[in-house]
């Protein structure tokens, strides 16, 4: 019995770290634009989808893959914002507009990923990531050892670009009111601009780890998604180390859950947590 | 001639749904993705008693309508304190949570397997095998549905469900508990997707879990969206539109498979196009 508590407790921390580091993500775009951008879990399965393109059918060595990727998930994110939601939010469309909105080129791309790619699932193989290594007696591949690194750069990374540049108070200036912002003088397009490009290149960095790790299916990106959303909600929707606290409060639950039921109930209880939450705590564990 | 019955039979019972979720999204202005699930409840309902019991279609849907309106009471419990993103994503979570219960409770459900061999509906001496009968049996179900939804949206319930969704602030200081608004009309448009579901099950006669997901309540908010929001000829609209679009896909050649998926890319398209150009569709007296 206690053999297994090792291997729960490293579960845990893999799935959260992939859930903080798609979560901060979508909260990076909501902490600027204020809506629930449900096209961003397009872009993590576009990402999965590029890199086993570039890499598998292609064979682009290695680096340019991962790199050619980035950019493509953060390209596909500038056009989302400068097509659609840049002309809704001139035009003060409410949140509503805005969330169907992103539904709607959330179901698109990932029928067209679907025609493109077939339904079918698939798998990206890097060999040398596949080697597993026993740490306190649980098994961990170098895929995720890789995940849970990239985690913290991107959360570190984030935390320092946030804090301590001028990019970082301008996103808090347009958080706190656009308005108020472009009349100080930040340049407002440009800043959200960039969010968007950030933010799509985290998309696709989660993407293509989850093909490494698990393998991809266009439908993935409504799970990574969803997930992400319920790490930010139970978080507390203002800070950005509330995001990491929710993914991981979210993975433990799940893995536990999965322990004494099985795996096939993790979404429902995922999303009993969300819905808790909503009901009892619906400023999530820090507050804000 | 059968094709074209076919798809009367099912512009019939879309039509149901999307009037009913119009009293929801539409007049109440709650953007609400569980429908597919209070019609898969329904639809299961009636096959497990039909099946399990020999029990009449006609005492079976009342049955199903009681049971899926008494689960809308608990999800609705929960989900009438919400507004706008938050509620939306709520009705996602529990959208998720029906979807994860049909395709795990196997006992009830038969999980993945479905339920084959359901019968068709028989009154008296007069069975609904055929398919020209089930369709007038559709039809008449349709007609009561709008009849329905007509009759609550012009009474005075009606108005207060407008006013919430105009302001629901200032409609509470005029002494309206705006929760059991919510709350009550939730119920009376699940129970009436109840009656979708059991005509859906008896028509094509199996079910299984995927034909109750998340995708499939987006499919629906895209046709109300598209006909128009709080107005029952745009709901007809939308519905007629967007079943017979795909049906034109087949004709041009694409392959099944192609063809189901390019259904999801015009969804998609339209839903971003609507809220760019017209969001409050086209007949509709209300956009987000």
């Amino acid at each position: 019995m206690n053999s297994i508590i090792p291997q729960i407790v490293a579960n845990s921390i893999i799935a959260g770290s992939l859930y903080a580091l798609v979560g901060l993500g979508f909260f990076m775009i909501y902490r600027t634009v204020k809506f629930f951008d449900l096209g961003y879990g397009a872009l993590t399965a576009f990402g999965g989808y590029m890199m086993y393109w570039l890499l598998t059918l292609l064979s682009v060595p290695t680096y340019i893959a991962i790199i050619g990727t980035l950019l493509l998930t953060a390209m596909l994110a500038l056009i989302m914002n400068r097509l659609v939601y840049r002309p809704l939010r001139a035009r003060g469309s409410s949140n509503m507009v805005l969330l169907v909105a992103s539904l709607g080129l959330f179901t698109a791309i990932q029928a067209i990923i679907a025609i493109l790619f077939t339904s079918q699932f698939k798998t990206i193989t890097i060999r040398s990531l596949q080697e597993t290594v026993t740490l306190f007696g649980a098994f961990i591949t170098h895929t995720q050892l890789l995940m849970i690194a990239v985690t913290i750069i991107v959360f570190i990374g984030l935390s320092v670009l946030l804090r301590m540049t001028r990019f970082g108070a301008s996103i808090r200036a347009i958080g706190d009111d656009e308005e108020v912002a472009k009349i100080v003088g930040v340049n407002t397009k440009n800043i959200v601009s960039w969010v968007f490009i950030i933010a799509g290149a985290i998309a696709g960095t989660a993407g293509l780890l989850v093909g490494l790790d698990t393998g991809i299916e266009p439908t993935m990106g409504m799970q990574l998604l969803l997930k992400a959303v319920i790490a930010v909600i139970i978080g507390g929707v203002g800070r950005m180390y509330g995001v990491v606290i929710g993914a991981f409060l979210l993975a433990f639950i799940e893995n536990i859950a999965v322990w004494h039921l099985s795996g096939e109930w993790k979404d429902v209880v995922a999303f009993s947590v969300l819905i808790l939450f909503l009901l009892f705590k619906p400023k999530g564990i820090t507050g804000a | 001639m059968d094709y074209i019955i076919h798809l009367f039979i099912l512009i019939g019972i879309f039509s149901i749904l999307g009037l009913s979720l119009n009293l929801v999204i539409g007049y109440t202005g709650l953007l609400s993705a569980t429908h597919a699930g209070f019609y898969g409840i329904g639809a299961y309902a009636v096959a497990i008693l039909m099946k399990n019991t020999g029990m009449n279609f006609f005492i079976a849907l009342l049955l199903s309508i009681v049971i899926t309106v008494l689960s809308a009471l608990v999800i609705g419990v929960v989900l009438s304190k919400f507004k706008d993103d938050i509620y939306a994503l709520g009705s996602f979570g529990f959208a998720i949570i029906t979807y994860g219960l049909m395709l795990n409770l196997q006992g009830v459900t038969r999980g993945p397997l479905g339920i084959p061999g359901i019968g068709r509906p028989e009154l008296f001496d007069i069975s609904f095998s055929t398919n020209l009968t089930f369709l007038i049996l559709t039809l008449v179900l349709a007609v009561l549905v709008w009849w329905m939804t007509r009759y609550i949206t012009r009474s005075s319930y009606g108005r207060v469900l407008q006013a919430i969704r105009e302001n629901e602030k200032t409609i509470q200081f005029f002494g309206y508990t705006t929760y059991w608004y919510k709350l009550s009309i939730f119920m009376i448009s699940a129970g009436m997707a109840a009656i979708a579901g059991a005509l859906f099950a008896t028509y094509i006669t199996f079910i299984d879990p995927s034909s109750f997901t998340l995708i499939e309540s987006i499919f629906m908010i895209a046709m109300i969206i598209l006909g128009g929001l709080a107005d029952n000829r745009g709901a007809i609209i939308g519905v007629i539109i967007m079943i017979l679009l795909p049906e034109f896909l087949r004709f041009v050649g694409f392959p099944t498979e192609v063809a189901a998926q390019m259904r999801q890319v015009i969804y998609g398209l339209m839903l971003v196009v609507m809220m760019l150009y017209r969001p409050q569709g086209i007949y509709g007296k209300f956009k987000f």
